[in-house]
């Protein structure tokens, strides 16, 4: 047993689904409240993404940070939700409140629309250049390694775990634990939870539909700006169209895991990022993306609401 | 119910009629766009097309092969009758979009002749087009061995070597200075692209037939994570050999690779060759044409081109002042010889016997009858501290 590989794989395809299962979990939520897949979600991961670049070139550029390592990332994390969250909220009220009652084909091509426009503007404004993190040249040490990845653990097979791998399983498990609090314990998180069971009925029980699909839209949103700078520190690119490879992965995971279920967009996070690792290990690096599709078909033919999805009840 | 069903049959005969119709004449306008132009004047100036990767992953390497050709159409402007006009078309190293452009340039009857495609796959997908249309094409940059084997013989012309030559030149390398040996590991990841795989394939031969032992990866040029890849690179593997078109990965593996304590070297090929983007101190570059700020002779050149266009080149630009240089001597004698006019097919006999005996790459410029240049070769360049590229062969 080759365990170097098995636990590098174990360790990449975890990092990877964290990434998936953040991005998976806004179009969950989005899903639940309005059944509605907005397709531009991946491209506001993008957008966030190109926020966490705007802010390391603010502060010096991967070379010559002129702030604290961990200071940088408070500030990109902050900047990225932020910006992720209002971006998603403005999508929400331009673009999609006036199509609630719309047939559901409706808001599906305005996302897309969304989505394409999203990604123009960003080839515009940025240009199509990739451009780079470049996490490994942040504070080197003498040997020239960035602190993030200097810093570590040596696990079992003698493969690396690096800080920057830790920050985002971390980071992960307390953004989620920080979503189930306040999906469970919050008022709002009751409001939002009334409004994915029934929105007419939330609406006369008093609650303000439109501030809660807001705040749906604006916690999805957030979390999908977290996994863009997630991504940005362990993967480094950012470009334009990185946005419609994730956004897809995200969308497969939350269809995997049952699409309106929260818990189920974590799983099938998971779930896709160690199927992809594990495949390119030990099978092919090029059938990778093919085998994240085998699963979904077989997910879908034999629990077509996802691994923990519940059937939808319709009243006859 | 007869009267429904003979409605959807008018009307189906109605739709399948105007979309013969439709296709008929879209036929018709290719067969228009495809038709070479009768001639053009050389009164007017020579218009010229070039495309490259002006946007998109490999902008850098497009914006430095633009400069070049553009800087050389200022100083020949400047100083000639017969004006040239290089026309712009940007691929961003997509062989859909090159196909798109190809067609653009085949349409417009006062283009007649074309600097690029920049990649491989490029060619391939432009040369049925260009060919078609009668334009002569020629690349900087372009250096998968196939697109010389004949077929495009007259029509496609290169000023680089091709990998026929990176192959043995890189797999040669690795044997005299880098430890590799009969029994050493060597891997080769290729990027599933043309280019890359072509060049992976060649320098596997030459390793094997060395006795090497070869492990062969493949990714995918959307990949970031190459865990996996890494977790299959040993203590006994001396190199990686990266045939990979963006240089943003090979800087990702690198840097993945330093990360879990890989000692192997990794050897990029001339797609990688950009020294803002690849940079990690130990690792080599091939590269299909010397550094021109390092030749003696050319340092008026380079220092007034630095005045034009302030910012840095890379080797990968001045292939391209040579070609725009052929092409404006070509249109010179093709003029000459047509008294006054000039036509796609006389300037592309004349481009087929350029001959510059002095060029700003510090090698003569001739065409072999296939199109490759007579005589070039590969340089290596290993990346020191601070990502400086040093020629080392």
């Amino acid at each position: 047993m080759n365990w170097n590989l098995f636990v590098s794989e174990l360790v990449a395809g975890t990092v990877h689904g964290c990434v998936y299962a953040l991005i998976a979990l806004g179009y969950s939520m989005v899903y639940g409240i309005l059944k509605l897949l907005n397709f531009a979600h991946g491209d506001v991961y993008m957008v966030g993404s190109f926020i966490g670049f705007g802010i390391l070139t603010v502060f010096g550029g991967a070379t010559a940070l002129s702030i604290p390592i961990w200071l940088l990332l408070v500030i990109m994390f902050a900047a990225a939700m932020l910006g992720g969250g209002l971006l998603g909220v403005g999508i929400e009220r331009f673009a999609y409140r006036r199509l609630r009652d719309a047939p559901r084909i409706a808001p599906l091509i305005t996302a897309l629309g969304v989505s394409f426009f999203l990604e123009n503007a960003a080839l515009l404004i940025v240009g199509a250049e990739y451009q780079s993190f470049n996490s490994f040249s942040w504070n080197p040490n003498s040997s020239g390694v960035g602190q993030l990845w200097a810093i570590g653990i040596t696990l079992p097979g003698n493969v690396r775990l690096s800080l920057a791998q830790m920050i985002v399983i971390a980071g992960t498990v307390v953004l989620m634990l920080a979503l189930t609090y306040f999906v469970g314990r919050t008022q709002l998180g009751r409001a939002m939870r009334a409004v994915s069971f029934d929105r007419q009925a939330a609406d006369m029980m008093g609650i303000d539909v439109n501030r809660v699909i807001a705040v749906t839209f604006f916690v999805g949103s957030a979390l999908a700006g977290a996994a863009a700078i997630f991504n940005g520190i362990v993967y480094q690119q950012v470009w334009a169209y990185m946005g419609f490879q994730a956004g897809l992965k995200g969308f497969t995971a939350a269809v995997i895991g049952g699409i309106g279920n929260l818990p189920g967009a974590v799983l099938g996070g998971l779930l896709l990022g160690l199927a992809e690792s594990f495949t390119q290990g030990y099978v092919s690096t090029t059938f990778s993306d093919a085998m994240v599709f085998v699963i979904l078909i077989a997910v879908m033919i034999f629990r077509p609401n996802g691994l923990i999805g519940k059937p939808a009840l319709a009243k006859v | 119910m007869v009267k429904k069903a003979i409605t959807v049959a008018v009307g189906g005969a109605c739709v399948s009629a105007a979309l013969v119709l439709a296709g008929v004449a879209t036929s018709a306008a290719a067969k228009t766009a495809a038709k070479s132009p009768t001639s053009v004047s050389c009164k007017n100036p020579i218009q010229i097309g070039f495309m490259g990767p002006f946007t998109g992953p490999a902008a850098s390497i497009g914006d430095d092969q633009l400069h070049w050709g553009e800087y050389f159409e200022q100083i020949w402007n400047a100083t000639h009758k017969l004006k040239i006009n290089l026309v712009q078309g940007d691929t961003q190293l997509n062989p859909a979009i090159a196909s798109t452009v190809s067609q653009s340039f085949a349409s417009n009857s006062s283009i007649v002749g074309v600097i690029g495609p920049a990649g491989s796959q490029e060619v391939t997908a432009s040369a049925p087009i260009l060919k078609k249309a009668g334009l002569g094409f020629s690349s900087g940059s372009a250096t998968n061995i196939a697109l010389t084997n004949g077929s495009l013989k007259g029509y496609f012309f290169r000023d680089v070597p091709n990998d026929g030559v990176q192959g043995p030149t890189d797999a040669a390398y690795m044997q005299t200075h880098l430890g590799v040996s009969k029994g050493s590991s060597v891997m080769i990841i290729d990027d599933q692209e043309s280019y890359s795989t072509g060049l992976a394939g060649i320098v596997e031969s030459a390793l094997k037939k060395a006795g090497v032992n070869v492990d062969r990866e493949s990714i995918n040029q959307k990949d970031t994570d190459f865990s996996s890849i890494v977790a299959k690179v040993t203590s006994s593997t001396k190199v990686v050999f990266t045939p990979f078109q963006l240089a943003s990965q090979t800087q990702l593996l690198a840097q993945q690779l330093k990360a879990q304590g890989k000692t192997a070297v990794v050897f990029a090929s001339d797609g990688s060759f950009d020294s803002k983007t690849f940079n990690v101190p130990g690792s080599y570059v091939s590269f299909f044409a010397p550094d021109v700020t390092t030749i003696k002779a050319d340092n008026a050149v380079v220092s007034a081109y630095n005045k034009v266009f302030p910012g840095g080149t890379t080797p990968f630009g001045a292939p391209n002042y040579v070609l725009a240089e052929a092409w404006a001597q070509a249109a010179t004698k093709a003029c000459a010889a047509g008294k006054g006019t000039l036509t796609r097919a006389a300037l592309r006999a004349a481009f087929a016997k350029t001959d510059l005996s002095t060029t700003i790459l510090g090698t003569p410029v001739a065409f072999t009858p296939n199109g490759d240049v007579v005589g070039a070769k590969f340089h290596i360049f290993k990346i020191e501290s601070g990502g400086k590229y040093v020629t080392v062969a």
